[in-house]
């Protein structure tokens, strides 16, 4: 495994309580693989992803628990001058938002340069050519000419694949994109997706794609891991899991989209409201929504139980629900 | 009465966009009894024809000088028929929620017409206007900041009846309210609570009973559910099509989500570039697109179902949007487009049923502003 996950636990300390944002995750992705991580608005996607990249906010948000694996060492235990080493050169993260992300006021060129000049301590004229060449490849049109423009210069498309221009600069073995097109108009939306699939064969990297949107993990993820309150509910192969899903909040989610190849009928709603971090309901977190919860979900936590060799759910009933 | 409206070439032999029996109101009194007229279900109560929509730019601080325009919308046309949905899908800066505000009165336009129930409510006023006003409403997209914080949900849902108080007499207010909760599905005891107290999907459902406060016919609907979690989603959505069959509501549904567009919409408009460039049933535009935006819109679109991914066509254009300041000549898609043709540049291809499917019942017969039209399944897989 490039990437491993164990057990971590993430807390925030705010002024109305403790927000238990990551509640013992667990996931792993390899070389070349696509890992799609799937869940609703505040089920620490997010937090997760910068627990792994170093990037959490510290206070207000603390680690209480687990291990991050990569390449075989714990993150958590490596000095925060190692953890900037790894971070840009050995994984790197592309998030929603590329004009925030973005120095509004260093041009793009100077931007990408500099990766070169910190990490690989090139000379600003051929950092500059190197960053050309980037913009090349993720396709700016007149890369040359636009080099010196500044983000706001480009539209909204442009800027994410400057964004993924920087984090392939340094041919990392691993990237996080978090929400990357969910700012996007769908056809932007797929020319962004077809480059980073395209960029992630020829490195051979491991990508986790953070996501809501079950059509963009099923166009081009290897595996699924379905979030919800801090929990993975259910991981598992991506062909498997649209076939027939293992946890009831899967399921509820497939059922609750419309079709685009069909009109359908009333669409399936699940029913109440996504949980308060700061009051998770007792046993299994999804119990006061879930159609099939009964006396045993409101008391025990589920564990993932193993669905198969590469499957899990965290559902004391998968069985049931995988039989539909 | 009847009469064509004015320029508007593209009239001639469309389905989608029928004759305005225009209504020649004498008093204010004549015009509002025109307005309060009922419509017939199927029957257009919404005419829109020719909409222009013009945003001067300007350069200069103290002395502005007028350097261009942006083309918001440049010409569009479309019914509504009353207890129908249509949707209006298109991608970032088309033109939709300029539409919307135009359809609202909220903006006025730089030309067309805009006909409710046969009158042209971009020329109205008085209690005429008041009286579309009340008949036409409108429910945002953004559940964080369209409410404002610091009115409670009862003043929020109320407040159209200050300007409207026939509608509610001031003593029966409160029960109204509770009314309208309860039809939204939110429990009619939060009526003192305030809009930070609730979450994305019940702020909506608060945008919804505002919508519904007048009894209005027409609910236009600017991407209603698009900052909402899938599973709130459909709950959101569920409400609008059981009250639209409750209160008998015509909707304008915007939204660039296309699954969703399709599953609420009886019809659907695809806009480029502030104009349409095709539009049809919801069968017609999803399983028989004859233009190549459409086309490519609803190729990139993710399926959520793996197998469709080796065996879907996937159509990646190339470039953006041009600037809708200075939009290309003849067909505006064609900088973007495979199929574009040296005629493509130099004539502007109108929304009308292309030559070739015309007097034909085949699906691809609809209307479709493209010089080259031929029909293509780009969301089964094949
Ligand atoms: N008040 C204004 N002044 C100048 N230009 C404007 C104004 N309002 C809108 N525009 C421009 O008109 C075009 C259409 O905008 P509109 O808001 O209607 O797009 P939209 O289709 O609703 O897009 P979105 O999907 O992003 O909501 C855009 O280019 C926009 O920048
Ligand atoms: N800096 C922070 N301070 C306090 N709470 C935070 C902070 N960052 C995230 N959270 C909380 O942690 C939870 C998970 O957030 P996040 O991982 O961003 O969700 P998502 O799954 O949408 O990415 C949310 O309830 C969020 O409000
Ligand atoms: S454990 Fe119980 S409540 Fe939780 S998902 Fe399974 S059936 Fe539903
Ligand atoms: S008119 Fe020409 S450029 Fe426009 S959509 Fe048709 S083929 Fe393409
Ligand atoms: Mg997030
Ligand atoms: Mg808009």
């Amino acid at each position: 495994m490039l990437l491993e996950v164990r057990d971590l636990h993430v807390e925030f300390r705010t002024r109305d309580g403790i927000a238990r944002a990551v509640n013992g995750v667990t996931y792993g992705v390899d070389a070349g693989e696509t890992l799609a991580v799937l869940g609703e608005s505040g089920s620490g996607k997010s937090v997760t992803a910068q627990a792994v990249m170093g990037i959490l906010d510290t206070p207000p948000g603390r680690i209480t628990g687990g291990e991050i694996l990569f390449q075989g060492r714990d993150l958590l235990k490596l000095k925060e001058e190692e953890r900037r080493k790894v971070r840009g050169a050995e994984m790197a993260m592309i998030f929603q938002d590329a004009l925030s992300s973005l120095n509004p006021v260093v041009c793009v060129g100077d931007q990408l340069g500099e990766m070169f000049v910190v990490h690989r301590g090139m000379g600003k004229k051929d950092a500059r050519a190197r960053a050309v060449e980037l913009m090349d490849q993720v396709r700016i049109p007149g890369a040359k000419e636009r080099v010196k423009d500044y983000p706001h210069q480009f539209s909204g498309g442009m800027r994410q694949r400057i964004m993924i221009a920087m984090a392939i600069a340094l041919e990392p073995a691993l990237i996080i994109a978090d929400e990357p097109t969910t700012a996007l108009d769908v056809t932007v939306q797929a020319q962004v997706m077809d480059l980073l699939a395209e960029l992630q064969r020829e490195y051979h990297m491991g990508l986790i794609l953070i996501t809501h949107d079950l059509g963009v993990v099923a166009d081009v993820a290897d595996r699924i891991a379905v979030m919800y309150a801090g929990r993975i509910v259910e991981s598992a192969p991506v062909h498997d899991l649209y076939k027939a899903p293992a946890h009831p909040y899967t399921r509820g989610l497939l059922d609750s989209i419309p079709r685009l190849d069909q009109k359908g009928q009333e669409l399936y709603a699940i029913k109440g409201l996504p949980p308060n971090l700061m009051h998770i309901p007792s046993g299994c977190a999804f119990h006061p929504r879930c159609p099939m919860a009964r006396d045993v979900c409101r008391t025990d936590v589920p564990p993932p139980y193993e669905v198969s060799e590469d499957r899990a759910s965290a559902c004391h009933f998968w069985r049931e629900c995988l039989d539909g | 009465m009847a009469e064509l409206s004015k320029n508007d070439e593209q009239q001639d032999a469309t389905p989608n966009v029928s004759e305005v029996e225009v209504v020649d109101a004498h008093s204010e009194t004549e015009a509002v009894a025109a307005i309060e007229a009922p419509v017939e279900r199927g029957e257009p109560i919404l005419q829109v024809r020719n909409l222009q929509k013009h945003f001067p730019l300007t350069q200069g601080i103290l002395f502005k000088r007028q350097i261009g325009a942006v083309k918001a919308v440049d010409g569009v046309s479309f019914d509504l028929h009353q207890g129908e949905t249509l949707g209006i899908v298109g991608e970032s800066g088309c033109g939709k929620s300029t539409v919307a505000k135009l359809l609202m009165n909220l903006e006025r336009p730089t030309a067309g017409e805009i006909f409710y129930k046969g009158q042209d409510i971009t020329k109205l006023s008085g209690r005429a206007l008041k009286a579309v006003r009340r008949n036409i409403q409108m429910v945002f997209q953004d559940p964080y900041t369209s409410l404002n914080p610091r009115m409670t949900v009862g003043d929020i849902i109320g407040e159209p009846f200050d300007i409207h108080p026939e509608v509610a007499p001031k003593g029966d207010r409160r029960r109204k309210v509770q009314e309208l909760l309860d039809v939204v599905g939110l429990n009619p005891e939060y009526i003192n609570r305030y809009p930070h107290q609730f979450s994305g999907g019940q702020r909506q459902r608060i945008g919804i009973a505002r919508g519904l406060a007048l009894n209005p016919e027409i609910i236009i609907c600017d991407e209603p559910v698009s900052a909402l979690d899938v599973s709130v989603q459909a709950q959101v959505i569920n409400l609008m099509e059981k009250l639209q069959d409750e209160f008998n509501l015509s909707y304008i549904f915007i939204a660039h989500d296309l699954s969703i567009v399709r599953h609420i919409s009886d019809r659907v408009g695809v806009m480029y570039l502030g104009k349409m460039a095709e539009i049809g049933t919801d069968t017609q535009i999803y399983d028989h697109p004859t233009h190549p935006y459409t086309q490519a819109l609803l190729s990139a679109v993710p399926v959520p179902d793996p197998d469709a991914r080796e065996h879907r066509e996937r159509i990646i254009l190339t470039g953006d949007v041009p600037s809708p300041a200075n939009p290309p000549s003849g067909c505006r898609f064609r900088t973007r487009c495979w199929k574009a043709q040296d005629k493509c540049a130099e004539e502007v291809p109108l929304l009308a049923v292309p030559e070739r499917f015309q007097g034909s019942d085949t699906p691809a017969a609809h209307e479709s502003a493209c010089h080259f039209a031929e029909e293509k399944d780009v969301v089964h897989a094949a």
